[in-house]
């Protein structure tokens, strides 16, 4: 080989060498015991954050980490599985990892991010989910949920399982399919769309966003929705049904089964619906200020 | 109809019989004087006392029940901050600034406590904030605004409506609100620098 030949070779070589540098792509895998109803706690501050349960006592890591990860931790210890995505201690810029975690099914799971997006499925433990502008979606299986966001979506899907479920957000969107049990949920500005199957309890708040509800409620449930400008729009069925009452400053009230809206004031704003469906055995009460309310009696 | 002696036992048959005036045996002044002044001064002190009319009682009404809002809406603020502590009053763009805030504003702060703490968490907001990603900061600005706009509302139709029991439901439930989404900003800018 000529050394006109050797040189070039060697150039394509550091060339290719900073090119994966450059981009600093990598990839990483561990896996470490666990015990079947441990704990994990997961963070990574950008990219994304997926988690499955499976069968198998240990916990497997697998991770693409960008340019500015310095190293990802995994250490288990005493029931309890921390995976960590380091940063450089002197760094101008969020690294982003992609992880994928694979956890004993029946573990808790505690998950921490800033943008990164949080996906949980196939997880029967309790959840407690964070994000600052990440999203967050995950499968109800009957055990608590709390998730919460700063301006992420929020998205949980069940199959009607009874648990506890607590979502908060500032600006984040909050959708629910299929819950179960009781549900309470605030926001600032996002809306929230939630269908429940069997409601023991349902708590809203919002100040501008708007809330809609489907729910089947069980035996003497109780439905508790406020908003200052947001609307309300709750269709819900009540197996022994429910006494109702909705009350609006300045919004318009509307139902579906013919009850007139009263004056709260000869002289001054404000409307009240106050009656009872079937029974009588549960509780709906809605109130807004200026947010419009529909109250439904029929999913 | 029988008309009555006179001090001689004559009987008056006219007024134009009467007397123009009649001198007492003494000088009854001072004493009349005297209880003119205890009275008086008995009028003042039981003034404070009599009832009302009913346009003041009314006036006074308005005065108590508005001080009672007032009270019940300092106490479930102060409930509020006891459920979520450090969070405070926050102004929606971000920037630390008492200017805007209100009369009742004044009302709810009034906690020597709570001021501190408000004022040591508006100066920090600012750089909570700027931890943000940036969409995130762009949208917690905009529900910053969105419970600005909240309080400013509920409190204008209290201003007119001041015993309305759902304005002030829904005016406590913003400042917990407001106090939890400053929390979660302080928390979340944290979590950012410690992960």
């Amino acid at each position: 080989m000529g050394m006109a030949r050797r040189v070039s070779v060697a150039l394509w070589l550091l060339g290719a060498s900073a090119a994966v540098y450059a981009t600093g792509d990598r990839t990483f895998e561990r896996q470490v015991p666990a015990q079947p109803r441990g704990v994990v706690d997961i963070s990574n501050v950008a990219g994304s954050i997926e988690v499955s349960g499976w069968d198998r006592q240990e916990v497997s890591v697998r991770g693409e980490l960008g340019a500015g990860i310095e190293r990802v931790d995994v250490t288990s210890e005493g029931g309890r599985t921390t995976i960590k995505v380091v940063l450089p201690q002197i760094s101008g810029r969020h690294g982003e990892a992609d992880l994928h975690v694979q956890i004993p099914k029946d573990s808790e799971l505690d998950v921490s991010a800033v943008s990164a997006d949080i996906r949980v499925s196939g997880v029967l433990g309790v959840q407690r989910l964070n994000a600052v502008s990440g999203d967050v979606t995950s499968e109800l299986a009957g055990s608590d949920v709390d998730a919460k966001t700063v301006s992420g979506a929020v998205r949980l899907k069940g199959h009607g399982q009874g648990a506890r479920l607590h979502v908060s957000s500032v600006s984040g969107d909050v959708h629910l399919e299929h819950g179960g049990g009781d549900f309470e949920a605030s926001t600032v500005s996002g809306t929230l769309v939630v269908s429940l199957d069997s409601a023991r309890s349902i708590r809203a708040r919002s100040t501008s966003g708007d809330q809609r509800f489907e729910a089947k409620l069980a035996r003497g449930a109780m439905v508790d929705a406020t908003s200052v400008s947001g609307e309300l729009n709750v269709r819900a069925s009540a197996e022994g049904g429910y006494a109702y009452e909705v009350s609006t400053f300045s919004g318009d009230i509307r139902d579906c089964f013919d009850a007139k809206p009263e004056r709260t004031d000869k002289y001054a704003p404000g409307r009240i619906l106050q009656g009872t469906r079937g029974e009588g055995a549960g509780h709906v009460r809605l109130k807004t200020m200026s947010g419009d309310v529909q109250l439904c009696d029929r999913n | 109809m029988t008309q009555p002696p006179d001090a001689e036992g004559r009987k008056v048959s006219s007024l134009r019989e009467l007397p123009q005036a009649i001198e007492p045996a003494r000088d009854l002044w001072p004493h009349i004087e005297a209880r003119l002044s205890q009275i008086r001064a008995g009028a003042t002190a039981a003034n404070a006392r009599a009832p009302l009319p009913a346009s003041q009682r009314a006036a006074r009404r308005g005065w108590l029940a508005a001080a009672a809002m007032v009270a019940c809406v300092a106490v479930g603020v102060w409930i509020g901050r006891s459920l979520l502590p450090g969070a405070v009053y926050g102004s929606a763009d971000g920037a630390a600034s008492t200017t805007g805030a209100s009369a009742l504003d004044a009302v709810y702060v009034s906690d020597p406590r709570y001021a501190r703490q408000r004022a040591a968490l508006l100066r920090s907001l600012p750089a909570h904030l700027a931890a943000l990603p940036p969409p995130a900061r762009a949208k917690v600005t905009a529900s910053l605004a969105a419970l600005r706009k909240a309080k400013y509302d509920l409190e204008s139709e209290l201003g007119k409506d001041p015993g309305n029991a759902l304005l002030q439901e829904l005016l406590v439930n913003t400042y917990q609100d407001e106090m939890r989404v400053l929390t979660d900003v302080r928390d979340a800018s944290d979590a950012g620098r410690g992960i």
